[in-house]
């Protein structure tokens, strides 16, 4: 049992710690006094009586650490006096406390956050069972030249693949969705039993698409969200059997997706119809996304190979495409969810770490500058017999406290800033599953130690090589190697500031580029309304003519409106309706890709109503009729591109690889406007809407009304025609500014964070050059004595602390010239090693440089000589 | 002090105090004068030493420690003999009686041989 004892015994000893030192000098007073109390009994004077007394005992001090020994818990009891020692210290330099604490929480609050975000958005688990085994199938002919798979692609896929344990495909739309209440267009996934397969997600409630109901005679079904089940058929118990319409076609819903699940293989929707697929009467159109399932130890590489023989097998099957090059390729689905995202999150994650080693190097010099501050404490300690073990341990004791309330502030800060981040940048990839769990919590606790142990390395490496300690003991603080660590240090806070305000100005000035771009036309004042006809009762072109026609003609008469017109889409077109063409006078060499441009069907007064002039030839006419043979008008950077030297007007082109169809002909050039988006070059061909059947257009019109009024008349104009049409309003203004928000987002932050390491750096020069007036105060003071001007002093400190910020941003240029590589994809009208920006961003850190040494320097000059010379 | 002999010195002091303590409880000083007037002085317990020696066997509960008043009128830490120190005091007496016992026979044997 004794050493049940034993530990209770010592564990008292820990706990009780104060009491029992209390207890001992009592006992020790206890014993002295009544030794002397003894010796005055036989004779002795009280005071030679207490020192035989003390002197009987033997050392004091000693016998203490010798029952501290017996106590056992030495060791942990020197961890407590480093800790309360280190607390005593930092509480008696509050400023330099709250300083390091904020500087490195901001920087570990920043990585935590940081951190926290690319764990869900780049690593995260995808989903789904096996999720690396999952990949999308694409046609490709270049490495940039990507596009869906088409119905022929489709087929021949699942007839002769051997690499996929399950294949599918999916198209994805929008729908008008009617009979459950107010009609509304939603996102529908279409997708084909396959697909479920692959993606591998049961159903909470029913079953899944099965290959019965692909059938082109099987009753159509579908299958929803759990969300979308409680939102409109009465929870998800109720959901199974009931019927939603369409596009005016009736569904049964014969399943119901788990809780919380509204994508499957990257694609979101709330309503997942059955594919039916007809048999291909040609190669295109190319409207679908290929999904496989990979079966195990089938390589990417494997499915490359596979695919590639497939391509291959069926080009001569159609004459309609004759691009030997296009593949049909297998691309990861991490790679696709992920591929965008981890640019943008890893120039913010390399950002941050810069931040972040900013802030650590900001608190080393900190602690330098307080190491060099108390070397006479240290000096008495150590002649005192203090080991130098022990002095180490006590500086890095207290370092860790330092970085670890920097790290309870930084996570404090994390997880603002990553309620921040979800809010403001809600266009990443599971970016709402970004939470500050465990992990981000280990990181930035093991980040603080890290940075604390960092940030020690140089007082105790400082400790370690001190020789002499008696001699420097008294003039403390000249030691050159603490100076030589520090001018490292301010180099190095230099080297890192650079590339961070280069990356930051770049991206400001890629914003700024961006959002004066001249859209082609002026965007106040148009309004625009989205239309969709169900084909249940819009099945050909003679219904949804007549609706587009009637449609446009009621616009005219409504107030305040100007000019109006019909377009497929508006811009900033993120989606992209792209088709391919071969011009009959300058065709590709045979087996060579057709080239591609954006494709938009619209009426002629959609350019009245856009303000984009007509430039040479014609609008469409009359004449342009479905019947008529096909017109198209095109945009003057598509006729530079592809007619530089000749009248692109009245020339011919054979459109969508179909060569058994009439010729298409130019028959007029319009000026350029931004369809795709600020940030995209002005290519556009337009066909007239008369000769497009397309059941999606959107009523544009020019208003000096107010937008809301606009709305209203836009609505009855289309009720008149038919009530049941779900309308999507918008402004093209809007537009605008939404296709601005992220890249405004992405630049603020990032230009927040160079801000942050631009002062940590001109901070860090600042202490450094204040604390070398400081040390040298009395040359200084014997230098303006003999008559030095105060202005060459201030030169003096200035050109020295310049010498640091000039070599760190040198340094810092190489390593940004190194580093553009993925900078280059988020930039807009601007090299990534553009010169002008750089000159900038390095003018602006050394001119805050300056400051930062004028300030110490001007201050050196005031130096009264006679009171520095006489004080030491 | 070279190891090996503090081994038998600590051990040796142990048996002491205990024995001290079998008598009445006693503060520190006092365990100290009743070694002296136990030993006749033979023993000069180092008094920096002994408190040490207190702590460990605390620490071993073979004593326990209260803070009385002294006839004096004041306050002192008293040690007290636990159950475990009266074995051990028991178990010690033993071991040295034979101990000695043993010594005690070869010194006798080597003076039947006529040496010194």
């Amino acid at each position: 049992m004794s050493f049940i004892s034993d530990g209770l015994e010592r564990l008292r000893a820990l706990l009780l710690r104060g009491r029992q030192e209390r207890e001992m000098a009592e006992e020790l007073r206890f014993h002295v006094d009544r030794e002397a109390a003894e010796r005055i009994r036989a004779g002795d004077t009280p005071e030679s009586a207490r020192r035989a007394a003390l002197l009987a005992f033997g050392g004091v001090e000693q016998y203490k650490e010798s029952v501290r020994d017996a106590r056992g818990v030495r060791l942990l009891e020197e961890l407590g006096a480093d800790l309360r020692y280190a607390l005593r210290g930092l509480r008696r330099n509050p400023g330099f406390t709250a300083t390091a604490v904020l500087v490195l929480g901001l920087g570990l609050g920043a990585t935590t956050a940081v951190f926290s975000v690319m764990r869900a958005v780049v690593l995260a688990h995808l989903p789904y069972p096996d999720p690396d085994q999952l990949v999308i199938v694409v046609e490709k002919n270049s490495p940039t030249n990507i596009w869906s798979i088409s119905t022929a692609d489709a087929t021949a896929i699942r007839e002769q693949q051997r690499s996929f344990e399950a294949w599918g495909v999916i198209s994805r739309d929008e729908a008008a969705l009617s009979g459950t209440g107010h009609p509304e267009r939603i996102a529908v996934a279409r997708a084909s039993a396959g697909y479920f397969k692959a993606v591998g997600v049961p159903v909470a409630r029913g079953r899944l698409i099965e290959p019965r109901d692909e059938g082109q005679d099987a009753p159509p079904v579908a299958i929803v969200t759990n969300a979308l089940a409680e939102r409109i058929l009465g929870g998800a118990d109720n959901a199974l059997g009931r019927a939603i319409t369409l596009d005016g076609v009736s569904h049964t819903v014969v399943g119901v997706l788990p809780p919380g699940r509204d994508e499957l293989g990257g694609a979101r929707a709330p309503v997942w119809p059955a594919l039916k697929l007809r048999a291909p009467v040609r190669r295109g159109p190319f409207w679908l996304r290929g999904f496989g399932r990979l079966k195990q130890g089938v390589t990417l590489e494997m499915a490359a190979t596979d695919l590639a023989a497939i391509s291959r097998s069926i080009l001569p099957l159609w004459s309609d495409f004759p691009d030997s090059l296009a593949k049909l390729t297998p691309i990861s689905l991490r790679e696709r969810l992920v591929g965008q995202a981890r640019g943008q999150v890893g120039l913010f994650a390399g950002a941050v770490l810069l931040v972040l080693l900013l802030a650590i190097t900001n608190v080393a010099t900190l602690v330098l500058v307080r190491a060099s501050a108390r070397e006479p404490e240290v000096a008495v300690r150590v002649m005192l017999g203090a080991g130098r073990g022990r002095i180490a341990r006590l500086l890095v004791t207290e370092n860790i406290m330092v970085t670890l309330a920097a790290a309870a502030a930084g996570l404090l800060l994390a997880s603002f800033g990553l309620k921040l981040a979800v809010s403001q940048l809600p266009n990443l990839p599971r970016i709402q599953n970004a939470t500050l769990d465990w992990r981000a919590v280990t990181f930035a606790l093991v980040a603080a130690l890290l940075s604390g142990i960092l940030v020690s390395l140089s007082p105790v490496a400082a400790l370690s090589s001190r020789r002499g300690i008696g001699a420097d003991a008294r003039r403390a603080g000249t030691g050159r190697r603490t100076n030589a660590v520090r001018s490292a240090l301010v180099t190095a806070e230099f080297a890192l500031a650079l590339p961070l305000l280069v990356r930051a100005g770049l991206l400001i000035n890629s914003f700024v580029r961006l959002s004066r771009v001249d859209p082609g036309f002026d965007p106040e004042g148009l309004v625009a309304v989205g239309v969709a006809l169900p084909q249940a009762r819009y099945p050909d072109a003679p219904e949804i003519q007549r609706f587009w026609q009637q449609a446009e003609q009621r616009l005219t008469g409504i107030p305040g409106v100007m000019a109006f017109g019909l377009a497929s889409d508006i811009p900033p077109d993120l989606s992209g309706n792209n088709d391919n063409f071969n011009l009959v006078d300058h065709p590709v060499p045979a087996g060579q890709s057709e080239p591609a441009s954006p494709w938009y069907y619209v009426t002629s007064g959609y350019f009245g109503a856009l303000g984009v002039s007509l430039l040479d030839g014609r609008l469409f006419t009359v004449a342009d009729s479905g019947n008529g043979p096909p017109a198209v008008v095109v945009s003057r950077t598509w006729a530079n591109k592809y007619f530089p030297k000749e009248r692109p007007v009245g020339r011919q082109l054979i459109q969508g690889g179909c060569y058994a169809c009439p010729r298409t002909t130019i028959v007029g050039v319009v000026g350029d406007i931004k369809n795709l988006g600020l940030a995209t070059p002005d290519e556009a061909v337009y066909g007239p809407v008369t000769q497009s059947n397309s059941r999606s257009m959107n009523l544009v019109v020019r208003t000096s009304a107010s937008t809301p009024a606009t709305f209203r008349a836009l609505r009855e104009a289309v009720r008149a025609l038919d009530t049941e049409l779900p309308l999507q309003e918008s402004t093209i203004v809007d537009r605008f500014d939404d296709s601005l928000t992220d890249p405004r987002r992405w630049t603020a932050v990032l230009g927040a964070f160079a801000a942050v390491g631009m002062a940590l750096a001109a901070l860090g020069v600042f202490g450094l050059m204040s604390y070398v007036v400081r040390q040298r105060r009395r040359e200084i003071g014997v230098r303006l004595a003999l008559g030095a001007q105060p202005g060459t002093v201030t030169k003096l400190i200035v050109a020295r602390g310049m010498r640091y910020a000039l070599l760190g941003s040198g340094i810092g240029l190489v390593m940004t010239l190194a580093l553009t590589r993925r900078l280059g994809t988020l930039l807009f009208g601007v090299s990534p090693k553009d010169a002008p920006t750089i000159a900038v961003t390095a003018s602006l850190l050394l001119g805050v440089a300056l400051v930062a040494c004028w300030l110490p320097g001007r201050r050196a000059a005031r130096i009264l000589p006679l009171e520095a010379i006489s004080t030491e | 002090v070279p190891p090996e002999s503090s081994e038998l010195l600590q051990g040796t002091l142990e048996m002491l105090v205990l024995k001290a303590l079998s008598l009445t409880p006693m503060h520190g000083w006092g365990i100290g004068r009743r070694i002296d007037q136990l030993s006749h002085e033979a023993f000069q317990v180092q008094q920096g030493s002994l408190y040490p020696a207190l702590q460990r066997m605390l620490r071993k509960g073979w004593i326990t420690s209260e803070w009385r008043v002294t006839e004096n009128n004041r306050r002192a830490r008293y040690y007290l003999l636990t159950r475990a120190g009266r074995r051990q005091l028991d178990a010690e007496t033993a071991a040295w009686a034979r101990a000695s016992a043993a010594v005690n026979g070869i010194l006798k044997v080597r003076t039947a041989d006529g040496a010194p």
